[in-house]
């Protein structure tokens, strides 16, 4: 059953994937002051919202750990919270090189980035605590607190940075213009977002998997030594 | 604008490495889990099997 | 009313403990110094930029030390199993956690204290006049970094790579709280009054501190016992 739906899902995503880049190259125009670079926010912004949906996601999957004391819940919060920081990695890579091509820089101090770099480092510590942490159940405990702690924060931050950075104006930088982007150019961008959703689900439940299976094997290899 | 294309291509390429690396990342440590879980669990059957000191 | 007494019962044990060892505040006091003298390396300290960063340099300073002191919050506790005993103590998590919070927040404000006029002579900075608002901002952004760094060294505490993995963690957590308690520094230090749009930033600190301490004693129990 679980195979199936990766399989499906997999394959949905994959085909959605493709269409949108078609439809992304053939169908919308260049726009007007970027030119051709702006393709990039079709995977920037649906990566984005794909990993703080992701965070959000991962912090009631650990309040479940807490409440049901079921290691399930743990392997489908580690799953999510490291699917999650990949897509955050790709939103920060692709970001950087659309703002080089823009802005003629690598990297800028704004509210959206910095607040974004924040939560990016915030999970990675939550996967060096996971990693630090032999015991199942108390590494299920540990890092449920640590992704309550960090999504409660990641709002507290953003807005904080935010009301830091309009204090001191930095470079002009408005990501999304005026009032968005015209009804032709935005369909991908949902498109992909959908895909990549899936896309996430997918690696989600391989890894949720993958996690479940490592705990099998660690309990199955302290019994064996206990012989 | 031909400066765009490749800054675009490279973004592409930059996003799609990332996921990319990491299916394939997932992939090998599905195959090294399953490995593991099969050589740990014939070493339970010979340990079970062994007769008792 | 018993909750309080035994509260501050654990805070009088850290902080006679500490009295008598002195050796928490005298190497999170050598670090800030130490600290102090590497970012004179950094920025030239006799230039009028330091006017703009004082705020920065001094918070720095107080989170880089701090967390020795939060370090060995609940890392002194691990001889002779005594965090056991604590944990296995009428004492609950949560006054356990508000005890070592208010003992480590005495001494962080102590290394504050003691840093500050420090500062101010080695980079030529005049303390401002509005020394009580300078000071508020000292209680509150400190406040910060006790609770979230109390909790966290009770997170850590078991972990191999102790000392590593707080810093890791906090840092990035602890960044609003620094943010409000920089901007105001420096607004102060630079003898400005601190105008409508500061403002805002005592509002993150208190709101910062509010939140961050009812999560925390709220999930301590959790972290400590399971």
């Amino acid at each position: 059953m679980r195979l199936k739906i990766i399989l499906i899902l997999s394959v949905l995503s994959g085909a959605l994937l493709a269409w949108n880049l078609h439809s992304m190259f053939m169908d919308v125009p260049d726009e007007l002051n970027q030119g051709a670079v702006f393709r990039i926010i079709y995977f920037h912004v649906p990566a984005a919202m794909t990993s703080f949906t992701g965070f959000y996601l991962g912090m009631f999957a650990g309040i479940g750990y807490l409440v049901k004391k079921d290691l399930r819940f743990d392997s489908i919060a580690a799953a999510i919270n490291e699917v999650s920081l990949a897509f955050a990695t790709v939103t920060l890579i692709t970001g950087s090189i659309w703002g080089r091509m823009i802005w003629g820089i690598w990297w800028a101090w704004d509210p959206r980035i910095t607040s974004y770099f924040v939560c990016w480092l915030i999970y990675t510590g939550y996967l060096m605590l996971r990693r630090a942490i032999d015991e199942p159940t108390t590494r299920a405990r540990l890092s449920a607190v640590l992704s309550i702690f960090g999504a409660v924060d990641i709002l507290i931050v953003w807005k904080s940075i935010e009301w830091w950075r309009t204090q001191h104006p930095g470079p002009v930088l408005e990501i999304r213009g005026g009032g968005g982007m015209a009804p032709g150019m935005e369909a991908p961008l949902w498109w992909n977002a959908l895909a990549l959703v899936m896309l996430a689900t997918v690696l989600v439940l391989i890894r949720s998997r993958q996690q479940s299976m490592q705990r099998e094997i660690d309990s199955l290899r302290r019994y064996a030594h206990a012989f | 604008m031909t400066s765009n294309y490749t800054f675009m291509f490279y973004g592409f390429l930059a996003a799609w490495m990332v996921v990319i690396i990491y299916v394939i990342w997932i992939a090998l440590r599905e195959r090294k889990l399953r490995d593991e879980l099969d050589r740990v669990k014939r070493m339970v059957e010979e340990r079970e099997s062994e007769p008792r000191k | 009313m018993k909750f309080l007494r035994q509260v501050f019962a654990i805070t009088a044990k850290d902080l006679r403990s500490e009295v008598r060892s002195k050796d928490t505040v005298n190497a999170s006091l050598s670090f800030a110094l130490v600290i102090l003298l590497l970012f004179s390396f950094a920025f030239d300290p006799s230039s009028d930029q330091i006017r703009e960063i004082a705020g920065g340099l001094l918070w720095l300073v107080f989170a880089f030390a701090g967390t020795l002191i939060l370090n060995r919050s609940f890392a002194r506790e691990l001889v002779n199993d005594c965090l056991d005993a604590l944990i296995a103590s009428p004492v609950s998590g949560a006054q356990l956690y508000l005890g070592k919070c208010i003992a480590n927040y005495a001494l962080l404000l102590i290394v504050e204290t003691v840093c500050l006029p420090v500062f101010a002579v080695f980079y030529n900075v005049r303390l401002p006049r509005s020394l009580v608002l300078l000071f508020v901002v000292m209680l509150l952004g400190t406040w910060g970094i006790t609770v979230i760094g109390t909790l966290f060294s009770a997170m850590t505490v078991n972990l191999r790579l102790r000392e590593l993995m707080l810093p890791t963690l906090i840092y990035p957590m602890l960044i609003p709280a620094l943010m409000g308690a920089i901007q105001l520094s420096t607004v102060l230090i630079a003898g400005d009054p601190v105008g409508a749009d500061n403002e805002i930033w005592f509002r993150v600190l208190v709101a910062f501190d509010l939140i961050f301490t009812i999560l925390a004693v709220g999930l301590v129990e959790i972290v400590l016992v399971g």
